[in-house]
C-alpha cells in the first residue's frame, strides 16, 4: 500500500510504463512479464509433455504383447497412473491456459501485463513444484491407482498416494490463482472501447476457462486435501467402515474433473475461432453465439459430473438428469461447430499449417463428440465405461481436441512471439505424421472398446483369447503411436530451429485483425506504448482495422504477407 | 479538492474519490480480486460441506454409532455463546471501518482492538470445545466432518485475527488515509466472510 501523498497525476491511469527488469534472474527466471511467464509455461510443459508421453509409449509398448511381459504389472499401474495425472494437470492446464492465455490475452485487450504480476509468477512457480514433488514419489513408491486415485484402492498405497494429493493441490492452487488473476484483468484492464461484444474470441474463451478454474479447482483441492487427511491422519472420510463413503470422493473428483475438460478444450475452441477468419480471410460466423455458447459450457459444465460414475451405485433418479444434462452440452457445443463451418462457408482458404491443425480438430474433436454422446447416455454408458472406448473417446477430445488446438495457437502466434515464421514444410510434416499417427492410435480403440477390451489391465491374455484379432489391432496401435512420437520430435525441432532460420515475421504475416498484430513481432516490454481504442470487434474482414490511437501506421485492410504464404506460392 | 463543506457519508464518498488514477484503478482490481478469493474460498468451504451433508444424509442415524454407543449432540448454549462472541465482533469490524472512513482514529483503534480480542476469545472457545469433545477425528464420519469444517474456519479465524492485528500496526504506521484504505475493506471483507461462514456451520453442527 502506498503511502498519502495523493498526487493527481496529470496522465490517465493505463500511460503508466515500468521500466524493464534487468538482470537475468528478474528477466527471465522470476519474471513479472506475463509473456515471459507464457514461455516459461510453454517450455516446462513441453517438457513434462515429452516426459509423460514416453510414460504412454511404454504403456503402448506394454501392449505389445498380450502377456504384458515388458514390464511388471506394478509399474505398468505406476506408468498409466503418471502419463494421466502428468498429461492432465501439469501439461495440458498449463500449456492452454499458462502458455497461449498468458502470452495472448493481455495482447488482445490491450493491456500491458495481467492485472497481479505478482500472483502470475507464482501461479507459474508451482507448477514445477507440482511436478517434483510428484515425480518424487518415484522415490517413495508411485501412485498406481489411477490419475482418478479412487478410494479405498489409492488409499492402500503409502507416502506415494499422499505425496500425489499434495502435488495436485499445488498446481490446483495455480490454476486457481491463474483463473483468478485472468478473470480481474479480462474485466478490469481491456483497452478503452473494448466492451463485451467486442473482446476477440480467444480472450472470452480465455474468461470462460478462468471463470472454471476459480470455481472448480478448488472443489478439486478440497476432495483431494479430504484424501490426503484420510491418508495422513486417518480421517475417515472415503472409509465406509466409519461412516465414510467411498461415492463421495468421486462425486467431489468429477464435480472438478468433468469442467477442467472444459478447461482443456475451451482455450482451444478460442484458437480455432482465431485462426479460421484469419485463413478463411471472412468474418468469423455468429460471434455473439462463439462467445456465450462457451460461457454456457462452462456453466453447465458444472451440473454434469455424475455421468462418470453410473456404474458406481448412483441413484436412478439422478442417472436420466444427468444424462439429459450432458446431452444438452452438445447444443452450445454444435452451435460453436456450425458457427465455424459456416465461417468457412464461401471463405477464401489458405491452407496454411495453423489452418490444418483447424481443420483437422474439427474433425477429430466432433468425433470425439459424437462417442461422448454415446457415453452419456445411461444403457450405453454401463457397456463402455472403463473400456477403451472411453480411451478413445477421451484421447479423441484431449489430444485431437485441446492438443490440436494448442498447436494451431503456437504456430500461430510462433511469428508474434519471436519475430520470424516457423518452417512451414516442417510444420505440415508434422501435422500430418501427427494426424495420421494419431487416428491410427485411438481409433481402432473404439472397437476394441465394444468388444469389451478393458483399460488399464497389463496383461490382456484372455481378453485376446476371445477376441484374437484385438493382438493384431493393440500391435498397430502402438507401432501407429511412434507417429506421433516423430510428430512431436519434429514439432520441438521445428520450434528451435526456426528460432535462427526462420523467414522474419514482420509484424502481421497473417494478416490477422486482433490488437496483438498491431505492435511489434516480439512485443515489447511494455506490448503498447498507448493505449489504443477500440471502436468495433476485430473480425470484419471488409471494414478498415477499427482502432485509433495505435503505435505504428497500419494497413487499414491487412492481408497474408509474402512471409507467410511464400511455401505454398512456391509449391503451386 | 475541499472536502471541508461536506459531512457524513458524502465526506467519506469524497474522500475515497480523490485519489488519483493509477491507485482508483489498482484499487478497483483488487477489490475484484479479493472478491473471488473470498469466492473461491467459499468454494472450499461448500466442498467441505457437501461432503458433511452426503455423509449425514446417508447415515442410518445420526449422531452415529462408535463402538456400540451412539454419540453425543455438541453442546448447544456453548456454541451459541461462542457465534454471539464472533458475531459481536463482526459488529465491532463494521464500527472500525466507518470510524476510519470518518476519520476518527482513536475510536477506530479502539474498536479495532475490541475485534481483536472478541477474535482471539471465540478461538479460546473453540479450543475449549475441542478438548472436552467426546468423539475423535479418526472415530467416525461426523467427527471427520465436524473437526475438519470447524479447523478450517478455526484456521480462518487464526489469519483473521492475525491479520487484523498486522493492518492495526499498518494503520497506526500511516500507511492507511482517509482516502486510501483499501487493506482496511479487504480485512472487514475478509472477517465479515469468516463470520457468515460460521452461521452455516453452527446451524448445520448445532442447531441441525
Amino acid at each position: 500500500m502506498e503511502a498519502s501523498t495523493s498526487t493527481h497525476a496529470d496522465h490517465g491511469a493505463h500511460d503508466h510504463i515500468h521500466p524493464p527488469p534487468e538482470g537475468f534472474i528478474r528477466k527471465y527466471v522470476f519474471s513479472l512479464d506475463h509473456k515471459v511467464i507464457g514461455f516459461q509455461y510453454f517450455f516446462v510443459g513441453l517438457l513434462l509433455m515429452v516426459i509423460a508421453g514416453s510414460f504412454a509409449e511404454l504403456i503402448r509398448i506394454q501392449l505389445m504383447d498380450p502377456k504384458g511381459t515388458f514390464m511388471s504389472f506394478s509399474t505398468y499401474n505406476v506408468m498409466f497412473t503418471m502419463h494421466g495425472t502428468a498429461m492432465v494437470w501439469l501439461v495440458t492446464i498449463p500449456l492452454v491456459t499458462g502458455a497461449i492465455g498468458n502470452f495472448v490475452m493481455p495482447l488482445q485487450i490491450g493491456a500491458r501485463d495481467v492485472a497481479f504480476p505478482w500472483l502470475n509468477m507464482i501461479s507459474f512457480w508451482l507448477v514445477p513444484l507440482s511436478a517434483i514433488t510428484l515425480f518424487s514419489t518415484f522415490l517413495v513408491g508411485a501412485p498406481d491407482a489411477g490419475w482418478t486415485e479412487y478410494p479405498p484402492v489409492s488409499l492402500q498405497q503409502g507416502v506415494g498416494g499422499a505425496l500425489w494429493c499434495l502435488a495436485i493441490i499445488l498446481v490446483g492452487v495455480s490454476s486457481t490463482l491463474t483463473g483468478m488473476n485472468f478473470t480481474v484483468t479480462v474485466a478490469k484492464m481491456r483497452a478503452p472501447g473494448m466492451t463485451w461484444t467486442r473482446i476477440p474470441l480467444f480472450t472470452w474463451a480465455t474468461f470462460s476457462t478462468a471463470l472454471i478454474n476459480m470455481i472448480a479447482t478448488v472443489a478439486l483441492s478440497a476432495a483431494l486435501l479430504a484424501l490426503f487427511l484420510e491418508h495422513a491422519f486417518n480421517v475417515p472420510f472415503f472409509d465406509s467402515t466409519r461412516g465414510g463413503a467411498a461415492v463421495l470422493y468421486q462425486h467431489m473428483f468429477w464435480f472438478y474433473s468433468h469442467p477442467a475438460v472444459y478447461i482443456f478444450i475451451l482455450p482451444a475452441f478460442g484458437v480455432i475461432s482465431e485462426v479460421l477468419p484469419t485463413f478463411a480471410r471472412k468474418p468469423i460466423f455468429g460471434y455473439k453465439m462463439i462467445a456465450f455458447s462457451g460461457l454456457a459450457i462452462a456453466i453447465l459444465g458444472f451440473a454434469v459430473w455424475a455421468h462418470h460414475m453410473f456404474p458406481s451405485g448412483l441413484a436412478p433418479w439422478l442417472q436420466i438428469p444427468f444424462m439429459i444434462l450432458t446431452y444438452a452440452i452438445g447444443i452450445p457445443t454444435g452451435i460453436k461447430l456450425f458457427s465455424w463451418l459456416a465461417t468457412l462457408w464461401g471463405g477464401r482458404i489458405h491452407f496454411t499449417t495453423p489452418m490444418l491443425y483447424c481443420l483437422a480438430f474439427l474433425i477429430t474433436f466432433t468425433f470425439g463428440g459424437v462417442t461422448g454422446i454415446f457415453l452419456a447416455s445411461v444403457p450405453a454408458d454401463l457397456h463402455e465405461h472403463g473400456s477403451y472406448f472411453v480411451v478413445a473417446h477421451f484421447h479423441y477430445v484431449v489430444a485431437g481436441g485441446a492438443l490440436l488446438g494448442f498447436l494451431a495457437g503456437v504456430v500461430y502466434w510462433y511469428p508474434k512471439a519471436t519475430g520470424r515464421m516457423m518452417s512451414e514444410r516442417l510444420g505440415k510434416l508434422s501435422f500430418w505424421l501427427f494426424f495420421v499417427g494419431f487416428n491410427l492410435t485411438f481409433l481402432p480403440m473404439h472397437w476394441l472398446g465394444l468388444e469389451g477390451m478393458p483399460r488399464r489391465y497389463a496383461s490382456y491374455e484372455y481378453f485376446a483369447k476371445a477376441f484374437p484379432d484385438s493382438v493384431f489391432w493393440n500391435q498397430f496401435e502402438t507401432i501407429s503411436s511412434f507417429l506421433m512420437v516423430a510428430a512431436v520430435a519434429i514439432f520441438a525441432f521445428n520450434i528451435l530451429w526456426s528460432l535462427r532460420n526462420g523467414v522474419p515475421a514482420g509484424n502481421n504475416p497473417w494478416g490477422a485483425r486482433t490488437l496483438e498484430w498491431m505492435i511489434d513481432s516480439p512485443p515489447p516490454y511494455y506490448n503498447f506504448k498507448k493505449i489504443p481504442t477500440v471502436l468495433a470487434r476485430p473480425y470484419d474482414f471488409a471494414d478498415p482495422l477499427p482502432y485509433l490511437n495505435l503505435d505504428h501506421d497500419v494497413d487499414p485492410y491487412p492481408a497474408p504477407t509474402e512471409a507467410a504464404l511464400q511455401p505454398a506460392r512456391a509449391r503451386a | 479538492m475541499a472536502t471541508t463543506t461536506l459531512t457524513g457519508h458524502a465526506a467519506v464518498e469524497a474522500r475515497y474519490n480523490d485519489v488519483d488514477p493509477v491507485y482508483a484503478e489498482t484499487r478497483d482490481m483488487r477489490l475484484l480480486g479479493f472478491v473471488l478469493v473470498l469466492f473461491s474460498d467459499c468454494i472450499l468451504f461448500s466442498s467441505f460441506i457437501f461432503a458433511y451433508l452426503y455423509l449425514r444424509t446417508s447415515a442410518p442415524v445420526w449422531p452415529p454409532f462408535v463402538d456400540g454407543h451412539q454419540l453425543p449432540r455438541l453442546d448447544t448454549a456453548f456454541a451459541a455463546v461462542n457465534s454471539v462472541v464472533l458475531f459481536g465482533s463482526g459488529v465491532t469490524m463494521h464500527f472500525a471501518l466507518e470510524n476510519w472512513k470518518n476519520l476518527k482514529k482513536g475510536a477506530f483503534n479502539m474498536w479495532m482492538i475490541l475485534t481483536i480480542i472478541l477474535g482471539i476469545a471465540f478461538l479460546g472457545g473453540q479450543a475449549h470445545e475441542y478438548l472436552s469433545a467426546q468423539m475423535t477425528w479418526q472415530g467416525s464420519a461426523f467427527g471427520a466432518s465436524f473437526f475438519t469444517l470447524t479447523g478450517m474456519h478455526g484456521f480462518h479465524v487464526f489469519v483473521g485475527v492475525v491479520y487484523l492485528t498486522v493492518l492495526l500496526v499498518q494503520a497506526n504506521r500511516g500507511v492507511y488515509t482517509g482516502s486510501k484504505y483499501f487493506g482496511l475493506t479487504a480485512g472487514t471483507l475478509y472477517w465479515h466472510f469468516v463470520d457468515v461462514i460460521w452461521v452455516l456451520l453452527f446451524y448445520l453442527f448445532y442447531l441441525w
